[in-house]
């Protein structure tokens, strides 16, 4: 039990890498919104894919988690 | 929770094709429908209205036109009557001249004649003074003194007569 | 924890035994609902879509036209001009997706917490992408689009041709499972007030933001196939 729950917490750590992209991206879009504001549709758009692949990560990493909990 | 089924796998395609003739055809196709009559009707208006200011246009010259023609009649009329007007005085006017010189003429005439008739009357006057000196001096005896007054008095007599 | 989630998901998804076929014809729980879902959307749209006039137009029909043509100008946006036919596809699965992962607030499992309908939807998906693009470029063309820009990526190529599907249908599928397990463990803490206010943001917010992301994928898909 205690070696899946570690199995588990480590699935867990690809949240990192989804939390570090989601951020990066967000901060490049508002960089460019202020820089061009009327662009803010297009940026919009590319910021929710980019976060959308970016979070696949974090979700793969959940997936994982909870199949070494039940499947243990 | 990862088992696989075909079978609802396959139920789920046909739901979303079901719900894909739906949304084509209630959905979409209906607001198209809607949307593309109103359009109709908007176009029909537009050419409607198009069609009415050309006609609008096209009255308004003939109009135009219309009244450029009965400003010249007008003239026309215009000159016309002045010129009738001008005739008729002129005509008038003559046969006022016309009326007058008759008019005068006659006068003339007959003051002419009246002078005639005076004078003969004169003349028959004179004849009958003339007749009764002679008769006067046939009657009696005289001498040529006598006769030289007696034509004075009868050459008085008759310029007093003559006035 | 572990009984809770073993409850959650490891649960016999089979709702209706079909007798016959060893288990084969069984119908899942996942259909049922998203039969229900179904069933609400039919309604609504044919009960918006009634009655419609072209003059003095009710407040009801005015909403519904306007939300019509805004939904077509997003898709439409996200398809580009050349794919623009394909629109009615990407709202279908727009409006789908985004009313199974609200029916949540009913207290209905969501079907696409079921890998089975996120896998249907994505394999739809994936096929549309592949026959757009046979229709766009012709069976010969669309051949040598693999080969494209060089011919060692081909492999690549063709693998996309199945991470895609499998990307899409996981990340639906991962985002409303977790979604629906945070919800529970909360549920699980603190059962009154805080699991409605997170409702709105779990169920409606993420589930509003997954159905958008599978839409754009799928048409981006779609956009470049044709292009």
């Amino acid at each position: 039990m205690s070696l899946t729950a570690i199995g588990a917490a480590i699935a867990a750590f690809t949240g990192i890498g989804a939390g570090i992209g989601i951020s990066l991206a967000t901060a490049k879009a508002t960089d460019a919104v202020a820089r061009q504001p009327e662009a803010d549709g297009k940026i919009m758009r590319l910021l929710i894919l980019g976060c959308a692949l970016a979070e696949a990560t974090a979700i793969y990493g959940f997936v994982v988690a909870i199949m070494i909990i039940l499947f243990s | 929770m990862l088992s696989i089924s075909l079978i609802n796998i396959l139920f789920t395609v046909i739901n979303i094709l079901i719900l894909l003739f739906f949304v084509k055809k209630f959905l979409f196709g209906k607001i198209d429908e809607i949307i593309k009559k109103r359009q109709e009707e908007v176009d029909e208006a537009t050419v409607a209205a198009d069609k009415a200011t050309a006609e609008a246009r096209a009255i308004k010259k003939e109009y135009e036109k219309k009244i450029e023609l009965a400003d010249e009649e007008k003239e026309q009329i215009l000159s016309d009557i002045k010129k009738l007007g001008y005739e008729e005085y002129e005509r008038i006017v003559m046969d006022a001249r016309k009326t007058g010189d008759k008019i005068v003429k006659e006068a003339r005439q007959n003051a002419r004649a009246e002078a005639e008739k005076e004078r003969e009357l004169h003349a028959d006057e004179l004849k009958d003074m003339v007749i009764d000196a002679a008769a006067k001096i046939a009657a009696t005896k005289h001498s040529s003194e006598d006769d030289s007054l007696l034509y004075d008095k009868f050459i008085n007599e008759a310029r007093a007569n003559n006035g | 924890m572990k009984e809770m989630l073993n409850e959650l998901l490891m649960a016999d998804k089979t709702l209706i035994h079909v007798p016959f076929g060893n288990g084969f014809f069984d119908i899942y729980k996942s259909v049922v609902v998203s039969w229900i879902v179904l069933a609400i959307l039919i309604v609504m749209i044919v009960a918006l879509t009634s009655n419609l006039k072209v003059h003095n137009i009710s407040k009801r029909q005015a909403a519904v036209e306007s939300a019509v043509l805004w939904i077509r100008g997003v898709v439409g946006e996200l398809l580009g001009e050349e794919a623009i036919g394909y629109a009615p596809y990407i709202v279908t699965v727009l409006i789908f997706i985004a009313f199974s992962n609200m029916i949540g607030l009913i207290g209905l499992v969501p079907p696409t917490m079921d890998l089975n309908v996120t896998l249907a939807l994505s394999l739809m998906s994936i096929v549309l992408v592949e026959l757009a693009g046979i229709i766009k470029k012709g069976p010969k063309k669309w051949l040598k689009s693999f080969t494209e820009p060089m011919a060692v990526i081909t492999f690549m190529n063709v693998l996309e041709l199945f991470i895609r599907p499998l990307s899409l249908c996981m990340r639906l599928f991962g985002n409303i499972l977790g979604a629906t397990v945070i919800m529970e463990l909360i549920k699980h803490v603190v059962p009154i007030i805080l699991p409605a206010a997170l409702s709105i943001y779990f169920d409606i917010f993420d589930g509003c933001i997954q159905a958008y992301v599978f839409c754009f994928l799928t048409s981006l898909y779609i956009k470049e196939a044709v292009e």
